[in-house]
């Protein structure tokens, strides 16, 4: 097992128990989406924000390993390194 | 001796009317005229118990009268006048538990929430030493606002070894009470032994079985063959949709031995409790998650609604406003905007079966979509852990949209409807608390060939006919009108006559772009429709349109609105066309025809009619109920008009607002709520101004 966090936006923090940042203990070698599912699992309101019912990641929310956006290194199949600091972030949006 | 008893004076208490009658009496509503508030009066049948039987009953009553618990009807007096008997008690306006529960049960959320409550009220009892002895679904009632009322603490009548002997033999021939008595009864009760407090726990384990089943544990032909079961037989199992923990706390409930049950309606309570955060919890697709409440704050004042206000509410695309005004419609409160930041295509407002809940659809560009509710008028609003409206797996599409909500037909209460982008139609049938997809609509062979329009491929209107409980209609763009006969078992398109600028084939059978259509519920035959280019009448249910748009500036527009009352009233507003949709000339007019669509005339009156480039969008456009009628429109500019004549004079409530998305307005009929003082006085009983709570003023004068 391996512990990673997530960096969690401001409007989506109602969801997180008002934590700016969570730990999560997922398996060693797990990628993105595994991960993802450990967070939907504690977190459950935080799903249908980040993803679709389809199982895509929402349009307009970016994902970031460290500094890496995970749309350039594999999507929800990116692997987690240990400790890997995960960022949800809004993208710039208008309208 | 029950009729004439109505206008009578019994004590204080004056008689008004008959609410119902029971084995033990009649019960009525009655005024206490020295404490000038209404109250329920029961009073006994003459020969329905002796002397003993009333003395004993009485003292019950008074020790029952003590109790003081917000889910125990409170007992006000218990009295004798003459030679009646009689207790007088709170009056509970609301359903009695049995007659909410349908076939099909109650949803698992529910079933928790009133059952944690009942043991509750029975907790409170036996902490007192009283036992309730006659628990079962009548004497439970449910308020308008979901809370429980247990009636008749204390009340029932002992029943007596030879009387359930002869019970359990004539079942057919005894009394209705005592009929409706029996399944609720515990086994030693059966047996001669006197109700207490577990064998109330055993009925409220008949009862929990009863609302999430939609049927009773034990039944029979013959009260022999009931009071059989309910010796002898486990109960049957429970259906697969109740959650493990529920039907473990029923099963508990009911032990035959009574020190297997539970030994306190408070453990019940605490169990029930855990089971409801669990049922929140699980993802069964039928249980809508409610996850946390939003109160939303942000130093908001919230509309003090009065009953019969009149509630107007517009979504932008930066969120919702709620407005209200008394029946005169002259001054607006405003409150707002909920929902910062995020669109708000559809709202609703369902205040049937004693609800009052608003729905809103509000959707994030960033974190999607999701239905929310709120019961009291924008104070919280539900925002579910999970988007409760979601496309199936094996369609592969997501939710980008709810573009309209609609409510089922008044006498299937719990029915709504939501239009959605990607075109599809979901319905619920549990007052939205789960959602499923019109599959048969979602699979028609026709979708491959819809064209998505300017805004998305979505469906924005839902018309359930008013004569035809199997027949419905739906608005998709572009996709056109689709009915269905057959309960939604099959859905043909219906555009014939209605043109398509924007394909070779001018009249095809299903393609066009249809904007809005309306029917009035009087005349469900014929229907009217704003096409993207086209304005058509419909004299056969929308088997072929006629075009109407003779006279009118422009046929090309968005939004079309029904009059209430008349059904040859019809309202548009002409934008000048697909490339401009503005209002033409700068002139913001609102068209109606007054003969179904023979001629229209332009209705202008204090709207700006020099340099309004205005578009009204499709759902931004509504009447009320009221006569005469108020009609009611908002503008991509962010102005809100209103007319409280029917359209001959128009006046701007409020401008400024972001770009306005949807318009509906409700007549509030809540008894519960005050009632609006006389209109001649607009300004009395209004709360404090604050930046979030705004008047609007009418400024309806010409430019």
């Amino acid at each position: 097992m391996m512990l990673v966090s997530f960096a969690i936006p401001g409007p989506l923090r109602e969801f997180s128990g008002n934590q700016t940042s969570v730990r999560i203990e997922v398996l060693s070698g797990a990628n993105l989406l595994e991960g993802l599912q450990a967070l939907f699992t504690a977190y459950p309101g935080l799903r249908d924000r980040i993803l679709t019912e389809s199982g895509q990641l929402r349009q307009h929310v970016n994902v970031f390993i460290g500094k890496e956006d995970i749309r350039y290194t594999g999507g929800l199949t990116t692997p987690l390194p240990a400790n890997a600091e995960i960022t949800i972030v809004p993208a710039i949006s208008g309208g | 001796m029950t009729a004439d008893l109505i206008g009578q004076t019994l004590g204080h208490y004056k008689i008004l009317a008959k609410l119902g009658e029971g084995g033990m009496g009649v019960v009525y509503r009655a005024r206490d005229e020295v404490l000038h508030r209404d109250v329920a009066l029961k009073l006994l049948a003459p020969g329905a118990i002796d002397k003993v039987g009333r003395d004993h009953l009485l003292r019950e009553a008074q020790t029952a009268s003590a109790l003081s618990h917000p889910n125990i009807c409170t007992i006000y007096q218990v009295g004798q006048s003459e030679s009646d008997f009689y207790v007088v008690m709170e009056l509970i306006e609301g359903k009695s538990l049995s007659d909410l529960i349908t076939s099909t049960g109650l949803s698992m959320e529910t079933v928790t929430r009133y059952g944690a409550q009942i043991a509750d009220a029975l907790s409170h009892a036996a902490d007192r030493g009283i036992a309730h002895r006659d628990l079962k679904g009548s004497n439970v009632m449910v308020t308008a606002d979901g809370r429980v009322k247990v009636l008749d603490f204390g009340l029932a009548t002992r029943i007596e070894r030879e009387e359930i002997s002869e019970l359990t033999l004539s079942y057919e021939a005894l009394e209705s009470k005592l009929v409706g008595t029996l399944p609720y009864m515990a086994p030693e009760i059966l047996r001669g032994q006197k109700g207490d407090h577990l064998s109330d726990l055993w009925a409220l384990g008949i009862l929990l079985y009863e609302a999430a089943a939609g049927r009773l544990p034990f039944t029979g032909k013959t009260g022999f063959e009931v009071s059989s079961a309910v010796l002898r037989e486990p109960p049957p199992p429970l259906p697969p949709a109740v959650p493990h923990g529920l039907a473990a706390v029923i099963q508990r409930c009911l032990m035959k031995e009574r020190v297997e049950r539970y030994q306190r309606a408070s453990e019940v309570r605490a169990a029930l409790e855990a089971v409801q955060g669990a049922v929140l919890q699980t993802r069964h697709p039928s249980e809508e998650t409610r996850g946390p409440r939003t109160i939303v704050l942000r130093g908001m004042e919230h509309l003090a609604m009065k009953n019969r206000d009149v509630l107007l509410m517009v979504g932008t695309n930066k969120g919702a406003f709620l407005l209200r005004s008394s029946r005169d419609r002259h001054k607006w409160d405003v409150a707002g905007p909920y929902f910062h930041g995020q669109q708000v295509h559809a709202i609703a407002y369902d205040g049937r079966n004693g609800r009052h809940r608003l729905w809103v659809s509000t959707s994030s560009v960033l974190w999607g979509t999701f239905l929310r509710s709120s019961d009291d008028f924008g104070r919280i609003w539900t925002n579910p852990l999970e988007a409760s409206i979601r496309f199936p797996a094996d369609t592969g599409a997501a939710l980008r949209n709810v573009w309209q909500i609609s409510l089922g037909r008044a006498d299937e209460p719990d029915t709504l409807f939501c239009g959605v982008e990607p075109a599809a139609l979901f319905e619920s049938r549990d007052a939205g608390e789960s959602w499923t997809l019109a599959r048969t609509l979602y699979d028609h062979p026709h979708r491959p060939r819809w064209l998505p329009s300017n805004a998305g491929l979505f469906l924005h209107t839902i018309i359930p006919d008013p004569s035809t409980k199997s027949r419905m209609y739906v608005a998709i763009s572009a996709g056109g009108v689709y009915r269905t006969e057959d309960s939604g078992a099959t859905w043909q398109a219906r555009n014939t006559g209605v043109r398509v600028v924007f394909l070779p084939e001018k009249y095809p059978e299903f393609g066009q772009c249809v904007h809005k259509i309306v029917l009035h519920p009087s005349r469900p035959e014929r229907m009217f429709l704003q096409n993207h280019w086209g304005v058509y009448r419909s004299d056969n249910r929308g088997d072929s349109w006629q075009d109407i748009a003779r006279g009118l500036p422009s046929d090309f527009g968005f939004g079309m609105v029904m009059h209430p009352h008349d059904p040859d009233s019809v309202y548009i507003v002409p934008v000048e066309s697909d490339e401009f949709r503005c209002t033409p000339d700068g002139r913001l007019r609102v068209y109606r025809t007054r003969n179904a669509g023979g001629s229209w005339e332009a209705l202008e009156r204090g709207l700006p009619q020099k340099g309004a480039y205005e578009t009204i969008l499709r759902d931004a456009f509504t009447s009320d109920t009221l006569d005469p009628a108020g009609i009611y429109f908002g503008t991509r500019s962010g102005k809100l008009f209103a007319s409280r004549d029917e359209g001959k004079s128009w006046r701007k409530i409020l401008e400024g607002l972001p770009q306005i998305m949807c318009v509906k307005v409700a007549i509030i009929e809540m008894d519960g709520l005050p009632s609006t003082k006389s209109p001649s006085k607009p300004r009395s009983a209004q709360p404090a101004r604050s930046s979030a709570l705004r008047k609007a003023s009418p400024r309806g004068k010409r430019r």
